[in-house]
């Protein structure tokens, strides 16, 4: 079967999973058949995408904040916000095969595995990277650098080297041969602190690398005013890899709102975004990254991450929904119905409908 | 007005024997006196009850603090830590409080009216009073009525808050310009405090009296109120001349700075700790940015231990120094936020039920006020609304707040809420 035309522009939602609970993260396994996803009922909730069965993953006793599939065997790393990482073979589902109780002090907020499957890094709160050994959860190493806690990490698609974004905007290379700091590039406009502020707001949230490894893109927001709705301005900085120079800054027109939490390249070098928005509609947002405006968007309500099916043409959002009485004090009228929002899986196809496609053809 | 001003209705047992014991060694020490009196009159003035009110402006997340309720379905992703009272936990961001919770008392199911701040902050400082075509005083505002100074040489209420310090007269209402709050920008002594040394005090005095006088004209053929509110501002400025000393940061030590924490709310707090030690009578500490909308967990893991490891210090210093009976420390907000976690991981307002901290003066210590439903959504029961608490506060700072009445334009105006009284389980 052919593969459709990559075409954002007339990108449309193919399919929804719903779920009763707000999930931060969401994840396609590498073999397209599986989508785990994990957030604030503490569980790893595992879909098959045929026959729509489902498994849950209890083992965590907190939020889960991370996740990532390892590029070989079943296997999937789940974190959580009280520092634990468990390893899961997610198909037979049960207990965690290993876990590690004090992968960081607090809040581990990143995890991804080299493309060879040889390391698991993780970081958070306490913003120190570590390398894990993915086969058994044994430390390796850890790399040490930042000041402030870390958001985010990628490995480039050589798997040669591992960046980490931090909360300061500073997003550091490092050598996987050697564990070596290599360079640091300046997001720090993804950075505020004011000085009526008594809190930092911001931080490289998200980073992505093209396919082909030449361009790095961090996510965050930029000129944030408050620190009440932390409104700023979402940005995207597109980093040359080989020089490490600023190329160009990408936003959205005339939206002021929250950060970018997630970034991917697609296959013809289009970036994707998607930002979080108090209580209106958010934008899956698409660029050209030689052009600071937006190619296309969707609308849609927030989003925490994006996964790129290996397909190329499905991306998945969890969107948050509103359960409907979210907004300033409920009183006693919503005392027999007060849930919390809850969110739905959505898949984007980034091509023309069948039908459309078949027209084209 | 009705006042009590100097009884002592916290109700400590071992307040009245201070008192006491301290008028017998005066008795029987008669010969001694000149030596003994400014130790008594220093005991006496460390007895004047005072009050600090801790106000967290947007909405402090109960759930990220006081009531933490791991195994609820609104909690967020903290842990949950054991405090020095058994079976009571607060939330991880407060760790130096959960040492101290022996000593202070929590309500947690503050049932209040408005979930928004613009008419929240003026009805919750104000004590939501039944409406009465009136512009009721803050809280600092009528205590400095009903009490005066603690010490005459001192403004009754100053209020330390981050920015832009002055004179700010609105919050004492229909009390008069007199009874406003004296606000220190970021904690410092107003501006120009210290008198020129090219001007003597002769000539200075000679200025002030000059002035004086063309107020005194101003007002026999105008509106008196701004001129009374400058006049007041002037009286207070010259007090705080001639206690320069109060706002010495070189009294301080550098484990004291330490201990309270060097962001603005910390040493702010420490700048309360001096000015109560003086003798003010009414000290508010504003810190601002709590309206956690978006971001709450990020916002509270950076917020919520500025006021925890402040507060903690406070209430051992108070203790240390044998201040803590005779002083109030309310710590609060507006209002708490909402269980339900919104689309950007904010919280949202949440008058329903929320949570304050409150210790010394008559207040029980390691007490846990109050039942909500399972998930601390709700008050399952009796929940306290604002007017509850100025009754507690003048209770407890031995006003009568049942019977005593501001005279306002020949109208008698209760103190607090007639329809609310104090809050029996919180008090010794």
């Amino acid at each position: 079967m052919n593969t459709p035309a990559l075409d954002v522009k007339k990108a449309w939602l193919s399919r929804e999973l719903k779920h009763e609970r707000q999930l931060f993260r969401a994840q396609f396994s590498l073999d397209g058949k599986f989508i785990a996803a994990g957030g604030q009922d503490k569980l790893v909730h595992v879909w098959e995408l045929e026959g729509d069965k489902k498994k849950t993953l209890n083992a965590h006793k907190t939020w889960v904040s991370s996740l990532a599939f390892h590029p070989k065997g079943q296997r999937l790393f789940t974190a959580d916000y009280l520092g634990v990482i468990h390893c899961w073979s997610y198909e037979e589902g049960g207990k965690p095969q290993w876990t590690i109780p004090n992968a960081d002090q607090d809040n581990v907020r990143a995890l991804v595995v080299t493309p060879d499957g040889k390391y698991l890094f993780s970081a958070g709160d306490d913003a120190i990277i570590k390398v894990w050994n993915p086969a058994n959860g044994k430390p390796i190493t850890r790399l040490e650098g930042h000041t402030e806690c870390i958001f985010s990490l990628t490995v480039s698609p050589d798997g040669k080297y591992l960046v980490s974004g931090d909360l300061l905007g500073s997003v550091r290379q490092w050598n996987i041969s050697d564990w070596k700091p290599v360079c640091e590039l300046n997001a720090k406009l993804l950075h505020t602190r004011l000085e009526n502020f008594i809190a930092d707001v911001g931080g490289a949230r998200s980073l992505a690398f093209s396919k082909d490894g030449k361009l790095l893109a961090v996510g965050g927001m930029k000129e944030a005013k408050s620190n009440a709705f932390c409104p700023g301005k979402p940005t995207v900085l597109i980093f040359d890899w080989a020089s490490g120079k600023q190329k160009i800054e990408l936003g959205i027109k005339g939206k002021s709102d929250g950060p970018f939490n997630a970034l991917r390249f697609l296959e013809d070098g289009t970036l994707a975004g998607h930002t979080e928005i108090l209580h209106t509609n958010s934008e899956l947002t698409f660029w050209k990254t030689d052009t600071p405006d937006p190619l296309h968007s969707i609308t849609n309500g927030s989003g925490y991450d994006l996964s790129l099916h290996p397909d190329g043409r499905q991306l998945l959002v969890p969107t948050y929904v509103s359960g409907g009485a979210s907004g300033n004090g409920a009183r006693k009228r919503h005392r027999e119905k007060y849930d919390p929002n809850g969110t739905n899986l959505k898949i984007f196809s980034l091509s023309a409908k069948p039908a459309e496609n078949k027209k084209a053809g | 007005m009705q006042t009590k001003p100097h009884n002592h209705a916290c109700g400590s047992t071992d307040h009245g024997v201070s008192r006491r014991q301290m008028l017998g060694t005066l008795g029987g020490a008669v010969g001694f006196g000149s030596l003994l009196q400014p130790a008594f009159a220093k005991e006496i003035k460390k007895q004047e009850k005072r009050v600090c009110l801790i106000w967290l402006d947007g909405g402090m997340s109960q759930y990220e603090s006081w009531h933490p309720l791991p195994h609820s379905k609104f909690s967020g992703p903290f842990r949950s830590i054991k405090t020095s009272i058994p079976g009571i936990h607060f939330s991880e961001l407060m760790p130096h409080t959960a040492k101290i919770a022996h000593k202070i008392s929590v309500i947690r199911t503050m049932e209040t009216m408005d979930p928004n701040h613009s008419t929240g902050v003026p009805r919750i400082q104000r004590g939501d009073p039944i409406d009465r075509g009136v512009d009721y005083p803050y809280l600092g505002s009528a205590i400095a009525k009903l009490l005066g100074p603690a010490d005459p040489g001192l403004p009754p209420y100053l209020w330390i808050k981050p920015g832009n310090g002055g004179f700010i007269h609105r919050e004492a209402g229909f009390l008069g310009t007199q009874y406003g709050a004296l606000a220190l920008g970021n904690g410092r002594p107003p501006v120009h405090i210290h008198r020129p040394d090219s001007i003597s005090a002769e000539l200075d005095a000679a200025r002030n009296a000059l002035r004086q006088k063309a107020n005194e004209r101003f007002k026999a053929y105008r509106g008196a109120s701004e001129i009374d509110a400058y006049e007041t501002s002037y009286e207070m400025a010259q007090q705080l001349m001639a206690r320069k000393d109060i706002f010495d940061d070189s009294q301080i030590s550098a484990k004291d700075k330490e201990r309270y924490g060097s962001h603005p709310l910390g040493r702010h707090i420490l700048r309360a700790r001096q000015l109560l030690e003086a003798g003010v009578r009414f000290v508010k500490v504003n810190s601002y940015h709590w309206d956690t909308h978006g971001d709450n967990f990020n916002m509270s893991q950076r917020l919520v231990p500025q006021v925890d490891q402040p507060f903690a210090a406070l209430i051992n210093d108070l203790e240390d120094r044998g201040m803590l009976e005779h002083t109030l420390v309310i710590v609060m907000s507006e209002f708490g936020r909402t269980p339900i976690i919104n689309s950007r991981l904010g919280r949202d307002h949440w008058p329903d039920c929320w949570s304050i901290g409150l210790a010394g003066c008559g207040i029980k210590r390691g007490a846990i006020i109050g039942k909500t439903t399972k998930d601390g959504a709700f008050v399952d029961g009796e929940g306290y609304d604002i007017g509850h608490l100025f009754h507690t506060v003048f209770t407890l700072l031995g006003i009568n707040s049942g019977k005593t009445h501001y005279r306002h334009q020949g109208q008698k105006l209760a103190i607090a809420n007639d329809e609310c009284e104090p809050i029996k389980e919180v008090m010794l």
